[in-house]
């Protein structure tokens, strides 16, 4: 098997350096991206010098602001950071096809495999793509280069917030030993907690251990902690979704914290959509699909619903994400963003079934949807909804 | 190892009043040079430079140029090569194309990380940018540059034709320090082909290829896809490398034709030449 090129381009503090782009004044002031005027509100994201001073990302607001007293806060305008993220994918679009973009944070993968006849090295691309960046854009993205994507991660971690790093094939597990645990991808707090617990500190004390160790702790996950833990990673790039390793992803960041049902519902359907007409695109159907909400006072609840069988319909896509929303969301608390996340994925049968009818309902369904991304492939993405009724309650 | 086996990893021994060549590439990690034959089908990055060293007994870093040197990184690459193999080291863009970071600090993590490789280190190579002219303050970043290298072998290859001075060779050769002698296109502005040897330790050659096309491209693929004729490297020795070997106690020439593995295939040639 070919050793794989996997570029990491990461334009640290996103959203600041947009909001720099935009404004040269707020150069060289501690800058913090949060809602002021929602109720504990949360940290977006920080520039280097608030970060120098303790704020972090999701930390609340009030809290930051006693860290970094001289910090200037702006409110988040994700419609800014993601045409800044489209602008970005264009710059690297032409090294390859295969990219796979976060959601308006700067981040992109991008597997330049195969591509040295064209474009010469790997390290020759993303040095080169870096400098275009800079440009044109003026934005000053770190790289790294690696044979994965969760090596390649790391490396540009360790690369913030200027450099490039570049980990040699075969030289993963050796690069990731010494390492703190919190650094590999994918690990949740409790689960380096738990390590800690056994005194394992670093990834290569991680790696030491076999996998009948780590599933005693850890049981399914202990797979993935093995794996991880020597540099080893066979997921693709996806190309336009944030959802590696087969799912797609969408996140919607409420500008004031959401409290309404009605609120949550709508934006959830919009994101359904945006989710179904890329699984039809790809020829794919999701068996499960699970809501994560963020609350503002910074916890997490995730709940899922499935589907045998898969689905691409956007009716019944929606009615599952809004059965996980109503699982998920149980708590009083406003909510401060949410993402749907679609997995499982199947590849989508051509052939009628044989057995079940399918009702008119359906049937009528499958045509509007196929008609609407006629319009959406002909004249955009916001070009056409689906409305929403909703039922007035009488007291 | 034997005399006949160095002779066959490149080292052309002196004959007479010339002294021996060490002959390599720039660079050896090329994925295309398995698609071109000259690592066996299947070859993987890893293993790249244990056959590399087997057919030549050094070997230009071009990596360093693109990240700064790492001391654990290089130790890791020593230790799959042979410890009569030698390395050249780039030193790395911030200190030659991109200096907007500070670059005494740069310097200062250049140093610590090139320190496992200085045994078997033949020199660093200073590659310095085209728009990189002989003015006042270039001349002194370039002086600071070298006092703040100082104690490791180092060579310059400049790429503006305005360094083409007797006094910027006699300063070279006042601090002992190599001035790269490059084959690449006849292009104007671009460093003249010269066979002086600033430092008697050591001549430096880099056969960059001779296409004009290519070369002002800004791709590497096209910049450097050349292959150099047994008659051009024939004339080539004859006009340049005879003259630099009589000058120098030792010499170092590599190929950064890399394209469809040129490299290897003309630095054997000009072995056989040899």
């Amino acid at each position: 098997m070919q050793d794989r090129s996997i570029i990491h381009l990461n334009v640290t503090d996103f959203a600041v350096a947009v909001e720099r782009l935009q404004d040269s004044s707020l150069k060289r002031i501690p800058l913090i991206v949060a809602p002021e005027q929602a109720a504990r509100a949360l940290v977006y994201d920080m520039s280097e010098e608030a970060y120098g001073d303790g704020v972090r990302k999701g930390m609340r607001l009030d809290l930051a602001r006693r860290y970094c007293r001289r910090a200037r806060i702006l409110i988040p305008r994700p419609g800014l950071y993601r045409k800044a993220m489209t602008a970005l994918v264009a710059q690297a679009i032409h090294y390859t096809p295969l990219l796979e973009q976060g959601e308006e944070d700067g981040h992109l993968f991008m597997d330049v495999t195969g591509t040295h006849r064209l474009f010469g090295p790997a390290p020759d691309i993303a040095w080169r793509l870096r400098k275009q960046v800079l440009k044109k854009l003026g934005l000053d993205p770190v790289w790294s280069l690696a044979s994965n994507k969760l090596v390649s991660k790391v490396a540009s971690r360790m690369a913030r917030p200027l450099g490039e790093y570049i980990v040699g094939s075969g030289e993963e597990a050796e690069f990731l030993a010494p390492l703190p645990l919190s650094l590999l991808p994918g690990l949740s707090s409790q689960e380096v907690g738990l390590l800690r617990d056994f005194n394992l500190e670093r990834i290569g004390q991680l790696a030491q251990l076999s996998r009948e160790q780590l599933a005693v702790p850890f049981r399914r996950r202990g797979e993935y902690l093995y794996d991880a833990s020597r540099g080893h990673d066979r997921t693709p790039v996806m190309p336009g979704g944030t959802g590696g390793g087969g799912q797609f992803c969408r996140e919607h960041h409420f500008e004031g914290d959401a409290a309404e049902d009605s609120e949550l519902q709508g934006v959830l359907t919009s994101l359904v959509h945006e989710i179904g007409r890329q699984l039809r695109q790809e020829g794919k159907v999701g068996q499960r699909v699970g809501v994560r909400l963020t609350y503002s006072d910074g916890r997490d609840s995730v709940r899922q619903a499935t589907q045998a069988g898969g689905t691409d319909n956007d009716f019944l896509l929606r009615q599952l994400a809004l059965t996980a929303l109503s699982r998920a969301w149980q708590r009083r608390v406003r909510i401060r963003s949410c993402v749907l996340i679609c997995d499982r994925l199947l590849p989508r049968s051509r052939q009628q079934t044989l057995f079940v009818l399918r009702s008119c309902r359906e049937v009528q369904q499958e045509k509007i949807l196929t008609a609407m991304d006629a319009v959406h492939a002909r004249f955009g993405s916001g070009s056409i909804r689906l409305g929403q009724l909703f039922e007035v309650k009488r007291r | 190892m034997s005399e006949v086996t160095e002779q066959k990893r490149g080292v052309v021994e002196r004959m007479g009043e010339l002294c021996p060549v060490l002959i390599g590439t720039s660079g050896y990690s090329y994925t295309e040079w398995v698609d071109s034959g000259f690592y066996p089908r299947g070859t993987r990055a890893p293993q790249m430079l244990p056959l590399y060293a087997d057919s030549f007994p050094i070997v230009e870093l071009n990596y360093t140029w693109y990240q700064m040197i790492r001391a654990e990184a290089i130790s890791r690459m020593i230790a799959k090569a042979p410890d009569t193999f030698l390395f050249a080291a780039k030193l790395t863009r911030t200190l030659t194309h991109e200096r907007e970071r500070d670059w005494r600090q740069e310097l200062k993590l250049y140093r610590e990380g090139i320190r496992p490789l200085q045994r078997q280190l033949a020199a660093i190579l200073i590659q310095l940018p085209p728009d990189f002219e002989w003015t006042r303050n270039n001349r002194s970043y370039l002086a600071q540059l070298l006092d703040g290298l100082q104690g490791f072998p180092l060579a310059v290859e400049f790429r503006h034709i305005s360094w083409a001075k007797d006094s910027v060779f006699a300063e070279l050769q006042r601090r002992q320090v190599t001035l790269v002698t490059v084959d690449g296109p006849s292009l104007p502005g671009l460093f003249p082909c010269l066979d002086i040897v600033t430092n008697p330790s050591l001549f430096f050659v880099r056969f960059h290829g001779r296409n004009c096309q290519g070369w002002q491209s800004g791709n590497m693929q096209k910049k450097f896809d050349y292959s150099y004729s047994a008659d051009e490297l024939q004339e080539w020795n004859g006009r340049y490398l005879s003259s630099l070997r009589a000058q120098a106690d030792k010499g170092v020439v590599f190929f950064n034709n890399h394209v469809r593995a040129q490299a290897p295939g003309n630095a054997s040639l000009l072995r056989e030449i040899l």
